[in-house]
């Protein structure tokens, strides 16, 4: 199995420090994100690191908290993809005929929505908030894993050793978790990655546009949206979130590139 | 070991089966038709045309033909992976059960390909062990709820039973700690031949099993073949498109054509003096 390239060591480092930057957040070790500390839209410098906001807030502490508050909300969600598409591919995958026909018909519906549209609309129905953010990514990313996943299971499901468990009297479920989850995991585990960056980007989205996390709560989004009003006078505000937002798409998105690279070999995939 | 004996104008004398009153397989004009194309134009495209085979204990029966003939189709019908559209399939003289599984143990496969013989996630000894498991297990299940006894093997007995069977196979036992990528092809199919025979079965398939090797290890396998069915007395169809590795292993050859079976014939009789046209175009493509 090959080592991490150096491109994907260094979206690694990046992500482990953006996790550790949220979990400072959480700790309060840059101090409290709502304390307003002097004067408004206050240019970054000693006193703050970062700056302040329109209501004389340290920007470095939200900006932890928005971290924090993204990666957690998006990660949660993938998590719940991950499960779901596990799910449905493999047994679409392994089963075939009509239970592989109408999984593969339900994503199409969901892939037939423009991604943010889709976004708009489940926050328009579950109301704006943490709950209509989580189900949006829940809703963008599925459809994408489950075709991957059931893609790949049915490459499992037609190998000699599924066909000699199946002689051997191995049942369905034993199959499934034994034999085809394993030999799945490299695809879960790379698409992950990519869902959490489709993530990332789609709890920005919504944020911006009011319909994800709210006010006083922070998150990327949230911060780029409150920034943006004060682009000219104050470009910290939203140059800061902004380039968190860039660098943890970019470090998660190599990071998987280099997982692919290294859980799904070419000569593994040419085979099929 | 017991090898078979070869003659110096090149011919094989295979090793005489047991014979038994019942045979252990036995397909009774058994046709299978795939449907093809859409809804409102469905077309019926046969792959076996009542086929009629059959095979005894200790007895191996090749069956040879080109591409697309429909070997690989009597396998999974034999081996009870595939229903026959018309005609009957008896396993030692029952017909076949609804579910599969009751089968578990009693029949067994090798297939093709040597890289995707074996889980590439799972150590070799749990490969081999898996099958054994199972068929305990359905065992046992059957077991309680006819008499409520639970008996089985423990642990230490499978992993015994499994080192025994690797050497069985020419391999040693600490290969069971190994994963399929640390083995050459030629030994990943002893490992699938020493999976397929930890339970005892009374009946394998092989299905192209030396196809994917060199002409070395090819000859290596075909003796563990004979050697290990000398000593388990499974009855075996093995299926190739290679005449010289039937020749070596089958006691008797099935050629088929177009899911017919054209002929069926003793393997001395068949080399010597084969009878149908196609069977003779065959053996001189050989």
């Amino acid at each position: 199995m090959k080592r991490l390239d150096w491109l994907s060591r260094c979206g690694l480092i990046c992500l482990m420090v953006l996790v550790a930057a949220a979990v400072a957040g959480w700790f309060g070790l840059a101090g409290d994100p709502a304390a307003i500390d002097g004067d408004r839209l206050r240019p970054p410098g000693a006193a703050a690191w970062l700056g302040t906001d329109d209501l004389g807030r340290s920007l470095l502490p939200r900006l932890l908290e928005g971290i924090g508050a993204t990666l957690l909300l998006s990660s949660l969600a993938v998590l719940v993809t991950a499960v779901v598409s596990t799910a449905l591919g493999i047994v679409a995958g392994y089963v075939g005929g009509a239970v592989n026909e109408a999984v593969l018909r339900l994503v199409e519906v969901l892939y037939a929505f423009p991604s943010i549209v889709l976004a708009i609309l489940v926050a328009a129905v579950v109301g704006p908030g943490r709950p209509a953010a989580m189900a949006a990514i829940v809703l963008v990313t599925i459809p994408l894993m489950t075709r991957l996943v059931r893609a790949a299971a049915a490459t499992v499901a037609s190998r000699d050793y599924i066909t000699s468990a199946v002689v051997s009297g191995v049942g369905m479920p034993t199959m499934l978790v034994r034999h085809v989850l394993p030999n799945v995991g490299g695809t879960i585990a790379v698409q992950g990655t990519y869902a959490l960056s489709i993530g990332i980007l789609v709890e920005g989205g919504l944020s911006f546009l009011g319909l994800g996390v709210q006010p006083p709560q922070a998150s990327l989004g949230v911060l780029i949206a409150q920034g943006g009003i004060y682009m000219v006078a104050a470009p910290w505000l939203v140059i800061a979130p902004g380039v968190v937002l860039v660098l943890a798409i970019l470090s998660i998105n190599v990071l998987g590139d280099g997982l692919r690279d290294r859980l799904e070999p070419r000569e593994a995939r040419s085979l099929t | 070991m017991n090898q078979m004996s070869i003659h110096r104008d090149g011919s094989v004398e295979p090793p005489t089966p047991t014979p038994t009153p019942t045979p252990v397989l036995e397909l009774d004009r058994a046709s299978v038709v795939f449907p093809s194309g859409p809804p409102w134009r469905r077309r019926r495209v046969p792959a076996m045309r009542e086929v009629t085979l059959q095979v005894s204990a200790g007895e191996t029966l090749g069956v040879v033909g080109e591409s697309g003939s429909g070997k690989t189709t009597t396998a999974m019908v034999a081996l009870g992976l595939r229903r026959p559209t018309t005609g009957v399939v008896r396993f030692e003289g029952a017909s076949m059960p609804r579910r599969r599984r009751a089968l578990a143990g009693r029949m067994q496969v090798v297939l093709q390909h040597p890289q995707w013989s074996l889980d590439p996630r799972m150590r070799v000894g749990r490969s081999v062990a898996e099958p054994l498991v199972v068929a305990e297990r359905l065992a046992r299940r059957a077991a309680n709820t006819t008499s409520g006894a639970i008996n089985g093997s423990s642990s230490g007995s499978i992993t015994d039973a499994v080192a025994v069977m690797l050497e069985k196979v020419g391999l040693d036992a600490s290969v069971a700690k190994r994963h399929p990528h640390e083995l050459s092809g030629g030994q990943r199919q002893r490992v699938a031949i020493a999976r397929a025979l930890i339970t005892r079965p009374r009946f394998v398939v092989f299905d192209e099993a030396v196809s994917a090797l060199d002409v070395s290890v090819q000859a290596q396998i075909l003796n563990l073949v004979v050697d290990v069915q000398a000593e388990y007395g499974f009855g075996a169809l093995f299926i190739s498109h290679d005449l010289g590795a039937v020749r070596y292993v089958a006691h008797r050859i099935a050629v088929m054509r177009h899911g017919c079976v054209v002929e069926t014939a003793d393997t001395e009789t068949f080399y010597r003096t084969p009878e149908h046209e196609y069977s003779r175009q065959l053996l001189e493509a050989l």
